[in-house]
């Protein structure tokens, strides 16, 4: 905890007061922290823990058991490979593998200046367009490596 | 009050009955890691498996379900020893031995079902951690949950929140004498205690001298139950002399 | 307007209707996640600047729309034309125009926008008679793609919350479980539990509370339906829900979503308010004596909570580990109180079922599977998405007449069904009808309705590999066998298609996989080696290839495979060049190209474009013993 900087509370503050005050608001509650502050800072899940009346090990526990949940900063740019089944099979590997090559992160990292965070996905349900990546909230389907920088420059519908 | 047959032993236990606690009746032994008699049955370490066969079922045909948590019935067949209980139970003592390859109570249950060497890949930073959740659930047992498991699947452990010395631990040792490979560590001398890393303040009798209890524990105690902290403060032995003496004055004891 | 009787929800409904018919021309452009992707918002927008901008609605009466997803989510964005049915394929905001001028205006279709069949060539017109909707026969699916999801009039207009109605006014919640049973529907979500059953022993189970779960946690990779449904429909979700919990006597309900489904959970919050304001949720339901309200909960991203007491302990706050079901949820489920979980696609289906009644449903499907089933048909297929068909159509039909064959016309291997508890089907038993007992004898499962279609240049055992990778990264780490256990045989795997394998593999793998399957505690891990099982049953002999031979005949595996070009059929087109990531390939245009092989990283980019399929793999031994010749 102590290798972390002070965070504002007063967005957790007003996420906790949109639910009552029950263990089970926790999952809920973490969402939305998780989407205000683009991770979870410690400050904020003692302070959840606190709230809701979790003992800060189940909150600890639960934060590292899904994986929608980050406790490390991410990237301003989240990209996420898509590994489903059908993604697998049209080539999603060597999308993370053109990723590593063009940004130098593997999954689960962030840029050191902290413009992306590289994640790999259990399938996102877009498999009819596999393989599918999205950078930020735009998604790419039938994605080829060659045209990676076109995806990370946040390319226009029209080049998809 | 049900009756049914363990390994073709007929033995009547109660309505609230495991299979488990039917085997010990029948006198009949099944290995298990995280059941522990006073908590919740969990059904994380799969020893304990065993076939059972309901009497409306058709004769040959039976179920593998773990003996820990599963109630019985009347009229019920158990048999702790088939081919199939068997050959599982040595997967799973094969599988803990690849990860725990050092821990004498793993070497030895492998070895009581002839496995000397695991055939999986050993792990290369072996633990003692079998991940049987006693520790945790015996820490939320007594109202205090300083612990928990983090992570999933093969990442999983058992960690208080940060990795770091936890804030509502009150350094009682449950987590660590529960433990059936004493993989938990922790130290006493008189005035301080150690355990995740954590220090707490020793409280001693005041009579004696010695270390009885963790500050933090005594304030828990005193807290849930509304007893004073006098009381345990005190070691067990000063707790009897001060009993034998107050029966004296009552002249209880002539 | 608030619905408070059968009277007001039948005029409510007739009101409905009279709007829709009153409009037959209409623009409905699809805003699945596939078509949004691809640009469906804008050309949406598009088409209704341009109507507004020449006063259209008022000229042709016209209407622009948008749907949930139509399931053809390749060729997007899909623009449907009424009431002419045209299907507009790949439409791009910059010729919005043009489609107004010429059809909509000018009444004719534009030939370059139409489906293109590619197993002739020929151009469609009608959507219906594109071959991959023909065939369909949609129940649970059934006004995906017709409906604007976000409006409720629209829906009712095709008969929403028709059965709801019914079972309210018009039957007991003993004769609404009565017809769930005469239609034989069991659930959707892959284990084939009737639902009538489900209802009646939750129905009777003692308990203060009780809840009506939907599962839309939908995990399996490769499976898409329940996201169409919820993004594209979400009032049938509801309406089944309100059955349900009318049947069973529950007041409280969640629909649990998965975290990776945005679009969906937006839909669905829009409906709940909707169905709130008028009555359709929460005290009192259509003036009835029935109150129940449902809340979302989004889960975490973890594969595990689809499994039921997982979901429940996900939506208690706590991490998603199952626990034993000796006592079933319908006794002790949620907070340990009588719960029913049903799957997405399971539940848009009763509203039908009770509006058009039990044996209607019957009527479709085999002998113990009844109905339709909707599958998700991807991978190496040429037309990929959704369909929904009656129980017992065959694999064949499937993926050759619906999904038009295989990609670039390779040869067939396999269809995986069932996600990772499932396996995979060879092409002798292409013609097995499937069901839930047909699929299981074949060592796979129906889970859910994932299929995902496999031809030769897929290795069995990287799939297989892949499966295990999967789940090792999903298993909850509760029970040994499956955290132990997936560790362990995945590390078989990494050997084997690392060329590190021995002798004794097969065997342990076979050992292990009993012991999983018989001592994991919950279905993913006892369904975790049927992956394994699947392709060792059909597909040993690539196993023993890359065992005794050091050698992947799919030429998939990298550290076994290397490529090469055949210069009898290369024509220099360079394409290979610009596609190989790591510069390993020399030539210039219309000259012979050449694969250095100590740059060559096998990751099969230049055989993927190659036009003249001058790209050939080989065994990497083979390129070792002919440098030594």
């Amino acid at each position: 905890m102590s290798d972390q900087t002070c965070v504002e509370l007063a967005k957790a503050e007003e996420i906790l007061d949109r639910y009552p005050h029950e263990e089970p608001s926790l999952i809920q509650v973490l969402q939305d922290v998780h989407r205000a502050y683009n991770y979870l800072p410690c400050d904020v899940l003692v302070r959840v823990a606190e709230a809701l009346g979790v003992p800060l090990a189940k909150v600890f526990s639960v934060a590292t058991f899904y994986k929608a949940f980050s406790l490390e900063p991410q990237g301003d740019t989240i990209i996420k490979v898509c590994m489903g089944t059908a993604c697998h099979i049209r080539g999603a590997g060597q999308l993370v593998e053109e990723l590593e090559r063009k940004l130098g992160i593997g999954p689960d990292q962030t840029t050191e200046d902290l413009a992306f965070t590289v994640k790999t996905v259990n399938c996102v349900g877009a498999c009819a367009m596999a393989p599918v990546m999205i950078v930020g909230e735009k998604y790419w389907g039938g994605a080829k490596p060659a045209r990676m920088e076109t995806y990370l420059a946040g390319g226009t519908d029209d080049e998809n | 009050m049900p009756t049914l047959t363990v390994n073709r032993r007929s033995v009547t236990v109660g309505d609230d009955a495991t299979i488990l606690e039917a085997c010990r009746v029948a006198g009949v032994e099944v290995p298990t890691l995280c059941n522990f008699d006073g908590l919740e049955p969990w059904g994380g370490c799969r020893l304990c498996v065993v076939d059972m066969s309901l009497r409306t079922w058709d004769d040959d045909w039976f179920k593998m379900v773990t003996a820990c948590n599963h109630p019985v019935e009347e009229g019920m067949t158990v048999v702790t020893n088939s081919d199939r209980v068997v050959a599982t139970r040595g997967v799973v003592l094969d599988l803990l031995l690849a990860r725990c390859p050092e821990t004498p109570l793993i070497q030895r249950l492998a070895r009581e079902h002839g496995i000397e060497e695991t055939t999986y890949q050993r792990n290369p930073e072996p633990t003692d951690c079998i991940l049987c959740g006693l520790c945790t659930r015996v820490c939320d047992h007594i109202g205090v949950s300083a612990i928990a498991s983090v992570n999933r699947g093969w990442g999983r452990e058992i960690a208080p929140p940060f990795n770091e010395p936890p804030p509502d631990c009150v350094g009682c040792l449950a987590c660590a004498e529960i433990c059936p490979t004493d993989h938990i560590k922790f130290s006493t001398s008189s005035t301080v205690r150690t355990i995740w890393g954590r220090e707490f303040e020793m409280l001693r009798d005041p009579a004696t001298g010695e270390a009885v209890i963790t500050k933090a524990q005594a304030e828990h105690f005193a807290k849930r139950s509304g007893v004073p902290m006098s009381y345990f403060e005190m070691s067990d032995r000063s707790k009897r002399l001060k009993t034998a003496k107050t029966f004296e004055e009552l002249q209880v004891v002539k | 307007m608030r619905i408070d009787s059968a009277e007001r929800f039948a005029a409510l409904r007739a009101e409905a209707r009279q709007r829709d018919e009153s409009q037959p021309r209409k623009v409905l452009v699809c805003c699945g996640t596939g078509c949004l992707a691809t640009g469906a918002r804008g050309v949406a927008e598009a088409f209704a600047a341009e109507v507004a901008a020449r006063g259209l609605d008022v000229e042709v009466n016209l209407g622009v729309k948008t749907t949930g997803c139509h399931g053809f989510c390749e060729r997007g964005p899909l623009v449907v034309i009424q009431p002419e049915g045209l299907l507009y394929t790949k439409v791009k905001a910059k010729r919005v125009p043009e489609i107004v001028d010429r059809t909509i205006v000018g009444g004719e279709p534009i030939p370059g926008l139409l489906y293109k069949n590619p197993a002739n060539g020929e151009r469609v017109s009608a959507y219906h008679e594109v071959p991959f909707y023909k065939h369909q026969v949609r129940v649970a699916m059934r006004n995906i793609g017709r409906i604007d999801p976000t409006d409720l009039m629209d829906a009712i207009a095709h008969d929403a919350y028709a059965g709801l109605a019914k079972a309210l006014f018009e039957m007991t919640p003993e004769q609404v479980l009565d017809e769930v049973e005469r239609s034989g529907q069991r659930g959707r979500g892959g284990a084939g539990f009737s639902t009538a059953r489900k209802w009646r022993s939750c129905r009777a189970a003692p308990g203060e509370r009780r809840f009506m779960l939907c599962n839309g946690d939908e995990g399996d990779p490769g499976a898409f339906k329940d996201r169409s449904i919820m993004e594209g429909d979400p009032h049938s979700v509801l309406e089944g829900m309100i059955i349900g919990a009318y049947a069973i006597g529950a007041h409280e309900g969640f629909i649990y979503v998965r975290d990776e489904y945005p679009l969906a959970v937006v839909n669905l919050e829009l409906a709940i308010a909707e169905a709130r304001r008028h009555g359709l949720l929460g005290e009192s339901i259509m003036g009835s004596a029935f109150d129940f309200d449902i809340r979302i909960s989004r889960g975490g991203g973890a594969f595990v909570c689809g499994e039921s007491s997982a979901l429940m302990r996900s939506l208690e706050g706590k991490t998603g580990e199952p626990r034993a079901k000796y006592v079933h949820s319908t006794a002790k489920g949620l907070f340990d109180q009588p719960t029913v979980l049903n799957n997405v696609e399971t539940l848009a289906g009763i509203g039908a079922i009770i509006h058009h009644g039990g044996a209607w449903f019957a009527a479709m499907g085999t002998e113990r599977s009844k109905g339709t089933k909707a599958f998700s048909l991807v991978g190496k297929v040429k037309n990929t998405g959704l369909v929904e068909l009656p129980m017992g159509t065959t694999l064949r039909h499937i993926i050759f007449d619906i999904g038009g064959g295989i990609l670039n016309d390779r040869p067939f291997k396999a269809v995986q069904t069932g996600g990772p508890s499932g396996g995979c089907v060879p092409e002798a038993l292409l013609d097995l009808p499937v069901d839930y007992e047909k699929l299981t004898e074949a060592g796979s499962m129906m889970g859910s309705g994932g299929m995902i279609v496999m031809d030769d240049r897929t290795c069995m055992v990287d799939v297989a590999r892949y499966f295990l990778a999967f789940l090792t990264e999903e298993s909850c780490g509760k029970c040994v066998p499956c955290r132990e256990g997936l560790k362990q045989m995945l590390a078989i795997y990494d050997a084997l298609v690392d060329g590190r394998g021995s002798d004794g593999d097969i065997a342990r793998i076979e050992r292990l996989a009993a012991g999983m399957q018989l001592g994991s505690l919950c279905e993913l891990g006892k369904s975790a080696p049927n992956p394994v099982l699947s392709t060792l049953r059909y597909f040993r002999s690539e196993y023993e290839a890359h065992i005794a031979d050091r050698a992947c005949p799919a030429g998939i595996c990298r550290a076994l495979t290397a490529y090469e070009i055949v210069p009898e059929a290369c024509d220099g087109c360079h394409a290979c060049f610009k596609a190989c990531p790591t510069d390993a390939i020399e030539g210039t245009i219309k000259e012979l190209h050449v694969i250095h092989q100590d740059a060559c990283i096998s990751c099969g980019a230049c055989f993927d474009v190659c036009p003249t399929q001058a790209i050939r793999t080989l065994p990497k031994v083979e390129l070792a013993s002919r440098e030594v010749v």
